[in-house]
């Protein structure tokens, strides 16, 4: 015991403190909820467990396996496909295969019923050309998982290309001297050191598929999510929602203790000369190869990009003098800006979170950091809860003791809505970030501290612009889940907040999908700029992702 | 200087954030109201701007779910900035009112124009709008003859035939409250069994996609409100259009009860800081001219019984009302929803 207290003495510094200030800062919406677990399980519980549990987790896990195996296929043959080949076309296809991800999933669910349902535009296409096609059933899980993958997949691809292509020429180079195959290459080479960003890509698509509502919903899917919504509302059981949101939890603890499994001990530091670390030069592509270069790229890319905005388009030539206005332009300035401050607030609190519990030495405290970024796998809607009622001790702590009301400051300011962003969007900058500091590797940071430069100093000369990719990558995406995040925003958008998302699903929930079709297609023009404006950063500043 | 430009982009977003809820909190002290509410018409922002401009209060409006708006009424207690809670059914309001939400009002205007089955018995809340559940049948293949009662569409001539969304929808969940408040529990659930095995299909999709797949021929029956066949005969959409076209409207249990109705209703909230606007509001959306709005744009019936009626509601027809309290659809919700999940509604036909 004693030998404990003198260890804990011994690895305690400043850093120790700030990990644990900010850890527990982030983490009381689940320390909240957890709280609510010790008043054990509501009255409906049994009825769920009668009913639908195994159907849950059957479904989930279906769910996880498809779209698990559709994105991977998608994402990493795109990658390498763009890192490894040249052909036309190729910069502004590297660019397109992001922008799935601009289309929020339960609007690629309708847009798809638009296009194959009864009376859909493509069946109508088909039909004209002679095929007698009644329609293509999607409503159901093997549906799900198509609209699914193909809005998702982007996360697989991001990551797994900022990986294929920083593999070191060197590499590729000793392959090439020992004979190996170009598929060869891919298979013992590329593919093994690309696989923890392949899987840093697909734990969030996991994250993404378990925390699915509007897809699920409309395609009568019941899974864990629509589950806890079901039962906190329908049942009015928020007791057994939280415990049913517990049960996820531990599956995403699964899928977690399966990736740092797979990750091992291995570190991907890579030492030599600048021009070693060059990475390879992309192969011309001439003919028959570039046809099937443009066939692996062109799928993404019609099933989960022409297609659906095709179709909102249409929908959105029949609606657009009503649903145009000038309050949909500062519906779209206020998402944006609140996207804005929240990636700002992310990367900051990301960064801190990773170098202050790396300085520090005190290991009980990387406990925060997996409480602190298991907000992604929460429902917004309970997490939602989490923060109304941590926020409501806080006023009331203030309303106590110092009788100061200060409600309305919470009520009507986004403070508790970016707060609760940053809680569940954490993670989807931290794992990324986390992985590249340590491609990063210490080596050249310990070379800083010998050479008597100060912790934060090295941070911000060092690391951070080594790291500027993966934050820049990582704050795109963290800025789109933003701009897309419909639950929680519901919750706890302040009356004088509007955003394109909630806009777009109000119309879609009324059953007035082609005029969402407008507010959605604003959403994903804010983001192609968006993206566009980061490109056109990367490439004054010379960097090549 | 990249760096700075977004150091610069970053901090004036924040400054801006930030300037808008100082702004916020100065207009507590002005004339307004907040309402939290589960419509989101268009037509609504049209009579919200109507209300601002002759009486100069401005109206402040949270969308979100009913259920997602009563959790957070709940949370923010006495400090909540809301005056008035509108749900799009009346099971929601009875919650409301059960977890002590609202208040009790006393309006002249409002007895008098409301008719009593539409409203709570202690004032908490009042109806503005109906709904009519209705059997929407192809008018190719289903003669309106054939129909006669909801109870009727458990036979076996509709094996294959029944299109209906799923359970989580609400207005399923009052239909089945107000038969299990009709016909009693134990046959409610036989209903529900039989009528299980009669489905065309997996419950699936919204009630515009039930009239839909009747075009397409996938069922021959669907039970969906009526102001959604409105929308679709209005919709710019001619998929859309030639599905309304293609089905006609029947009121079920005429010779009886009469046809389930639901209500969009509004109520004051209990810590409403400022009630007095709060029931001028609820007063003007119950005004005649008010009411021929949500009749003529969104296809709802009043229930200001001085209002017109479109002329599309016109030409349905007039039906008898099943006058069920309303407030029983709320205190049976629940018993209606596990009496889903017992038949396995959700998980169609073939599941039996």
């Amino acid at each position: 015991m004693l030998n404990k207290l003198n260890r804990i003495r011994r690895d305690f510094n400043q850093w120790s403190l700030f990990t644990a200030a900010i850890g527990f800062f982030v983490a009381i919406p689940i320390l909240t909820i957890t709280v609510y677990l010790f008043d054990g399980v509501g009255d409906m519980w049994e009825h769920i467990v009668n009913y639908f549990l195994l159907e849950y987790i059957q479904n989930s896990i279906v769910l996880l396996i498809g779209t698990g195996i559709l994105t991977t296929l998608l994402g990493t043959s795109s990658a390498w496909v763009i890192s490894n080949y040249n052909f036309p076309l190729r910069s502004l296809l590297k660019w397109l295969l992001f922008l799935p991800l601009a289309i929020p999933s339960y609007i690629l669910a309708y847009a798809y019923v638009g296009l194959l349902g009864n009376g859909g535009t493509l069946i109508g296409c088909l039909q004209t050309i002679g095929f007698s096609i009644q329609k293509i059933e999607l409503m159901n899980i093997y549906g799900l998982i198509w609209v699914l993958s193909f809005s998702l997949f982007p996360y697989v691809y991001a990551s797994s290309l900022a990986m294929f292509s920083s593999i070191p020429r060197s590499i590729r180079e000793s392959s090439d001297l020992l004979g190996a195959s170009n598929w060869r290459y891919l298979r013992s080479v590329a593919f093994p050191l690309a696989s923890p960003a392949i899987i840093s890509g697909l734990f969030l698509v996991f994250m993404e598929v378990l925390n699915d509502y509007g897809a699920a919903k409309y395609y009568g899917i019941n899974t864990f999510t629509t589950g806890i919504f079901r039962t906190w509302t329908m049942l009015e059981d928020l007791q057994s929602a939280v415990y049913l949101s517990a049960l996820l939890i531990v599956m995403v603890v699964i899928i977690n203790s399966l990736v740092k499994w797979q990750r091992g001990s291995k570190s991907y530091a890579v030492k030599g000369s600048t021009d070693q670390l060059k990475s390879t030069d992309r192969i011309d592509l001439k003919g028959n190869k570039r046809l099937l270069v443009w066939t692996i790229i062109g799928m993404p890319i019609l099933f989960g990009l022409i297609l659906p905005l095709g179709q909102l388009f249409y929908w959105a030539t029949l609606t657009y003098e009503k649903t145009f206005n000038i309050e949909l332009l500062q519906i779209a300035l206020q998402s944006f800006t609140i996207a804005l401050v929240t990636t700002g607030l992310i990367l900051l609190t990301s960064l801190a979170l990773i170098y202050f519990s790396r300085w520090n030495h005190l290991k009980s405290l990387h406990f925060f950091k997996k409480v602190a970024t298991i907000g992604y796998v929460i429902p917004g809607a309970i997490i939602g809860i989490g923060v109304i009622r941590s926020s409501q001790s806080f006023i009331t702590f203030f309303d106590d003791v110092f009788s100061l009301e200060i409600g309305f400051i919470f009520y009507s300011s986004s403070v508790v809505l970016i707060y609760a962003y940053v809680f569940r969007f954490l993670a989807v900058v931290f794992h990324p970030l986390e992985a590249n500091s340590l491609k990063v590797g210490k080596n050249i940071s310990e070379a800083s501290y010998l050479l008597n430069v100060g912790k934060i100093k090295t941070l911000f000369n060092i690391e951070l612009p080594l790291l500027r990719t993966a934050l820049l990558t990582s704050g795109i995406l963290v800025f789109i889940d933003v701009l897309k995040e419909l639950p929680l925003t519901l919750i706890l958008k302040p009356y004088n907040v509007q955003t394109l998302a909630v806009k777009a699903y109000e119309y879609a929930d009324d059953e007035r999908v082609a005029e969402a079709a407008l507010p959605a297609l604003m959403l994903i023009l804010t983001i192609t700029i968006s993206m566009a404006f980061i490109s056109y950063l990367q490439k004054r500043d010379k960097l090549n992702i | 200087m990249v760096k700075y430009s977004i150091l610069l982009l970053f901090t004036v977003s924040l400054i801006f954030s930030c300037k808008n809820s100082s702004e916020k909190t100065e207009q507590v002290q002005k004339q307004e109201i907040t309402l939290y509410t589960h419509r989101h018409y268009d037509s609504d922002k049209v009579i919200f701007e109507k209300f601002e401009q002759e009486t100069g209060i401005k109206i402040n409006v949270v969308k979100a779910s009913a259920d997602e708006l009563i959790q957070k009424l709940e949370s923010e207690g006495n400090q909540s900035p809301a005056d008035l809670l509108l749900t799009v059914d009346a099971g929601r309001l009875v919650r409301a009112k059960n977890k002590g939400l609202l208040q009790s009002v006393d309006s002249k205007v409002l007895d008098s124009t409301i008719p009593s089955y539409l409203k709570d018995q202690e004032n908490q809340w009042f109806g503005l709008t109906k709904r009519a559940r209705i059997i929407a049948y192809s008018k190719e293949r289903v003669k309106p003859e054939e129909l006669t009662t909801y109870e009727a569409l458990t036979e076996s001539q509709w094996k294959n035939k029944i299109l209906i969304r799923a359970s989580s929808n609400i207005y399923n969940q009052s239909l089945l409250a107000s038969i299990i408040a009709n016909n009693g529990k134990t046959a409610a659930k036989t209903w529900a069994e039989d009528i299980v095995t009669n489905f065309a299909r997996v419950p699936k999709g919204n009630d515009r996609d039930q009239i839909k797949a009747i075009l397409a021929g996938e069922g021959d029956l669907a039970i969906v409100n009526t102001y959604y066949i409105g929308k679709l005969l209005n919709s710019k959409d001619p998929v859309e259009v030639n599905a309304a076209n293609a089905v006609g409207l029947f009121f079920p249990n005429q010779d009886d009860r009469g046809t389930h109705i639901n209500i969009s209703g509004i109520g004051v909230t209990k810590h409403a800081p400022n009630k007095a606007n709060a029931i001028k509001f609820m007063e003007y959306l119950v005004s005649k001219e008010v009411q021929e709005i949500f009749a003529e744009t969104n296809y709802e019936y009043p229930v200001n019984p001085s209002a017109n009626t479109s002329e599309l509601l016109i030409s349905w027809g007039n039906f008898k009302e099943d006058q069920l309290s309303l407030t029983k659809l709320g205190e049976l919700n629940k018993a209606a929803v596990i009496t889903f999940d017992e038949v396995a509604w959700d998980k169609g036909p073939n599941a039996q």
